[in-house]
C-alpha cells in the first residue's frame, strides 16, 4: 500500500460540505418503472390464474381442450410467464450483456399492446370468440414485433458475445415463430367459422382460407402441441437456462465450470426443439429421438449447474436460489414424462390424457413458474434497492437486498409451493378434483406470500429505511 | 485542512456495503490499495464478480462516503479485475458475516 501523507489524524466526523454532483451511473439499466410495470402485471395474472384453478379444479383433473383450459393456459403463458420474461429481459439483457436497452419508449409502447392483447385474448378464449381472439392476437403480435425489434437492436450493441447472448437470440427467434404458429392456428379456426357463413368472398377471407388450407394439412392437436413446445421450450426454457448461466454464478459466487458444456446444452436444446416441432406437427415416431435430445440438453444443463454449485464460494443458498433449484429438479419428472408421451403409437386413453395434463402442469407451474418466482426474489429487490437506495449508499446507512423482504414468508411460500405442486400432480394423475383444488389452494397461498413480499419491498419507495452512518472501529485488514 | 490516514479511510469505507452480499466492502476484501496525496484519495478496488449490476452503485458509494469525510477533497476510484477477488481476501469478520468459505 502506498500512503503518501499519513501525517495528521483525520476526522471521523460528518461532512463539512455539500455532496458532490450526481454522477451518471446506472447507465445500462432502464428506468425502474419499466420492468416493475411488467412484473406487477405478471404477478396479477398469476394470482388470477391460480385463483381460477382453485375455483375450477376440473381444468386439470379432466382431459383438456375446452375453452376454459385454453383461456387459462394463455393467461399463464402470456399474462404471467411472457409478461415477466419481457420485463426481466428489458432489465437483465442490458445488465447481463453489458450494454444499453435500444429504446425505453418503444418498450413502454409495447407494454400497452401486450396488456390489451393478452387480456383480450384470454377473455375471448373464455367466451370462445375466435374471431376476436384473432383481433386481440394481432394486437399482441404487434407488441411482440416491438419487443423482438427492441431486444434485437440491443443485442447488436453487445460488446462481448457469449452463451447468454446466443441463448437470448435463439429465444427471440423461437418466440417469433411461436406467435406466427399461434396466429396461424387462430386464423384456421376463423376460416372454419367464415366457411360456415354466407358472406361475400373478400381478400381477408381468401387470406384466412389460404392459411387454413396449409395448416389444415396437419393434425390440429399435433399443431397445437407443436405451437406450445415452441413457446415453452424455445422461448421460456431456453431463456431460463441461458440467463441462469450468468445469474447463478453471480449469486452463489461461482463461475461457469465448462463453457463447452454450457454451449452444448444450449445447442442441443435448439436442435432438439427444431426436430421436436416438426415431428410433433407430423405426429412422426421420430419425435422420441428429438425428445431424447431435449432430455440430453437438460441433463447436460443439470451437470453444469451442479458443477457451478459445487464450486460456489457462498455456502448458504438463499430462498430465491432454492426456489430456482427445486424448479430445475422438476425437470427430471418432466423429462421422464416427455419420453413416455413421445413413445411411438402411444394410445390415447383417459390415463395418458391425464399424463398430458400433468406434463403441461409440471412444465408451466412446476418448472417455469417456480423458477421465475425464485429469480424474481433476486430481481425485484435489486430493482427496488437500485431505485430507492443507489444514490444514498455511502451517504447514509442503507439496507442490503436481503433486508427488503421477509425470509420467513419466503420459506412459507417455498414449502406451500412444493406441497401444492405435489398434491396437484397427484390429483391430476388420479383425475380427482379434491386434491387438485387443495394443491392449487396451497399454490395460491404461496403466490400470496410472494405478493406480500413484493408489496413489502415496494413500501421502501414510500418509507425508506435509511439511517445515519455509524463509524466504528474494527480490525484493520491487511490490503493486497 | 487536516490529512486523513489509511486506517480512517478504511473505517469510512466500512460504511459502504455490497448490497447483494450484505457485507461492507472492506471486510469483504474488495479494497486493494489506497493512495493519499494531500486531500486527494485514490482507491483501487474490485468486486466479487465482473459484470456485477451493482458496480456503479458501489463505486458511487465509495466516492460519496469519502467526499463526506473531512480531509478528503478529491476521490478517484479504479475498478480492477486483476487479481480476481477470492474469499481468502476477506477478513474473519467478513467471513463470519456472510458464510462465504475460503477456497
Amino acid at each position: 500500500m502506498e500512503v503518501l501523507s499519513p501525517t495528521s489524524p483525520a476526522a471521523k466526523t460528518p461532512p463539512a460540505r455539500a455532496a458532490a454532483p450526481i454522477a451518471p451511473f446506472g447507465a445500462n439499466a432502464p428506468a425502474i418503472k419499466l420492468p416493475l410495470a411488467f412484473i406487477l402485471t405478471g404477478v396479477l395474472a398469476l394470482l388470477t390464474g391460480v385463483t381460477a384453478l382453485v375455483l375450477r379444479p376440473a381444468t386439470l383433473s379432466a382431459y383438456h381442450y375446452n375453452q376454459y383450459v385454453i383461456a387459462l393456459t394463455h393467461l399463464f403463458v402470456l399474462g404471467w410467464i411472457c409478461t415477466i420474461v419481457m420485463g426481466a429481459m428489458y432489465q437483465l439483457v442490458p445488465v447481463a450483456l453489458e450494454t444499453k436497452l435500444y429504446s425505453e419508449k418503444l418498450a413502454l409502447c409495447q407494454f400497452a399492446f401486450h396488456v390489451v392483447g393478452f387480456s383480450g385474448m384470454v377473455c375471448m378464449f373464455w367466451t370462445w370468440n375466435m374471431k376476436s381472439v384473432g383481433h386481440f392476437g394481432s394486437v399482441f403480435a404487434v407488441g411482440i414485433v416491438l419487443f423482438v425489434y427492441n431486444i434485437a437492436r440491443t443485442l447488436l450493441r453487445v460488446p462481448n458475445w457469449n452463451v447468454v447472448a446466443t441463448a437470448v437470440t435463439a429465444a427471440l427467434g423461437w418466440l417469433t415463430f411461436t406467435i406466427i404458429a399461434g396466429l396461424s392456428l387462430a386464423a384456421t379456426k376463423c376460416a372454419y367459422a367464415l366457411a360456415d357463413s354466407d358472406g361475400p368472398a373478400t381478400a381477408p377471407k381468401h387470406f384466412l382460407e389460404t392459411i387454413s388450407g396449409f395448416v389444415g394439412r396437419f393434425d390440429p392437436i399435433g399443431a397445437m402441441h407443436a405451437h406450445a413446445h415452441l413457446g415453452v421450450v424455445g422461448c421460456f426454457t431456453l431463456l431460463i437456462i441461458g440467463i441462469s448461466y450468468k445469474l447463478i454464478p453471480m449469486f452463489t459466487l461461482s463461475e461457469v465450470q465448462s463453457r463447452r458444456r454450457a454451449a452444448l446444452s444450449v445447442a442441443l436444446l435448439n436442435l432438439g426443439l427444431a426436430g421436436a416441432f416438426v415431428t410433433i406437427l407430423l405426429r412422426s415416431p421420430w419425435k422420441l429421438a428429438f425428445a431424447a435430445m431435449l432430455v440430453a440438453a437438460v441433463a447436460i444443463y443439470g451437470w453444469e449447474l451442479a458443477a457451478i454449485l459445487r464450486a460456489r464460494k457462498r455456502r448458504a443458498l438463499d430462498w430465491g436460489i432454492r426456489y430456482f433449484l427445486t424448479a430445475v429438479g422438476f425437470l427430471l419428472p418432466l423429462s421422464l414424462l416427455a419420453l413416455v408421451l413421445s413413445w411411438p403409437a402411444l394410445p390415447l386413453t383417459p390415463f395418458t390424457g391425464q399424463l398430458e395434463n400433468l406434463y403441461g402442469f409440471l412444465g408451466l407451474v412446476g418448472v417455469i413458474t417456480f423458477a421465475m418466482i425464485g429469480m424474481l426474489y433476486k430481481i425485484v429487490p435489486f430493482l427496488v434497492w437500485f431505485g430507492r437506495y443507489s444514490r444514498e449508499i455511502g451517504r447514509k446507512k442503507v439496507p442490503a437486498l436481503a433486508d427488503l423482504y421477509s425470509p420467513r414468508l419466503q420459506a412459507v411460500g417455498y414449502w406451500a409451493y412444493l406441497a401444492g405442486v405435489t398434491a396437484t400432480s397427484a390429483g391430476i394423475i388420479a383425475a380427482r378434483e379434491i386434491p387438485v383444488r387443495a394443491g392449487c389452494a396451497l399454490l395460491l397461498l404461496s403466490v400470496l406470500t410472494f405478493l406480500l413480499n413484493v408489496i413489502s419491498m415496494l413500501t421502501h419507495f414510500i418509507k425508506p429505511r435509511i439511517e445515519p452512518l455509524a463509524i466504528s472501529s474494527v480490525t484493520t485488514p491487511k490490503l493486497a | 485542512m487536516k490529512e486523513i490516514t489509511e486506517a480512517e479511510i478504511l473505517e469510512v469505507l466500512r460504511q459502504v456495503i455490497d448490497p447483494e452480499i450484505g457485507c461492507n466492502i472492506v471486510d469483504l476484501g474488495l479494497v486493494y490499495n489506497i493512495t493519499i496525496t494531500g486531500g486527494r484519495v485514490g482507491i483501487t478496488m474490485t468486486l466479487t464478480t465482473p459484470g456485477c449490476p451493482m458496480h456503479e452503485s458501489i463505486r458511487w458509494g465509495v466516492e460519496q462516503a469519502l467526499l463526506q469525510t473531512e480531509g478528503v477533497a478529491e476521490v478517484e476510484v479504479a475498478l480492477v479485475w486483476d487479481p480476481p477477488w477470492n474469499p481468502s481476501m476477506m477478513t474473519d469478520v467478513g467471513r463470519a458475516m456472510t458464510g462465504v468459505r475460503t477456497l
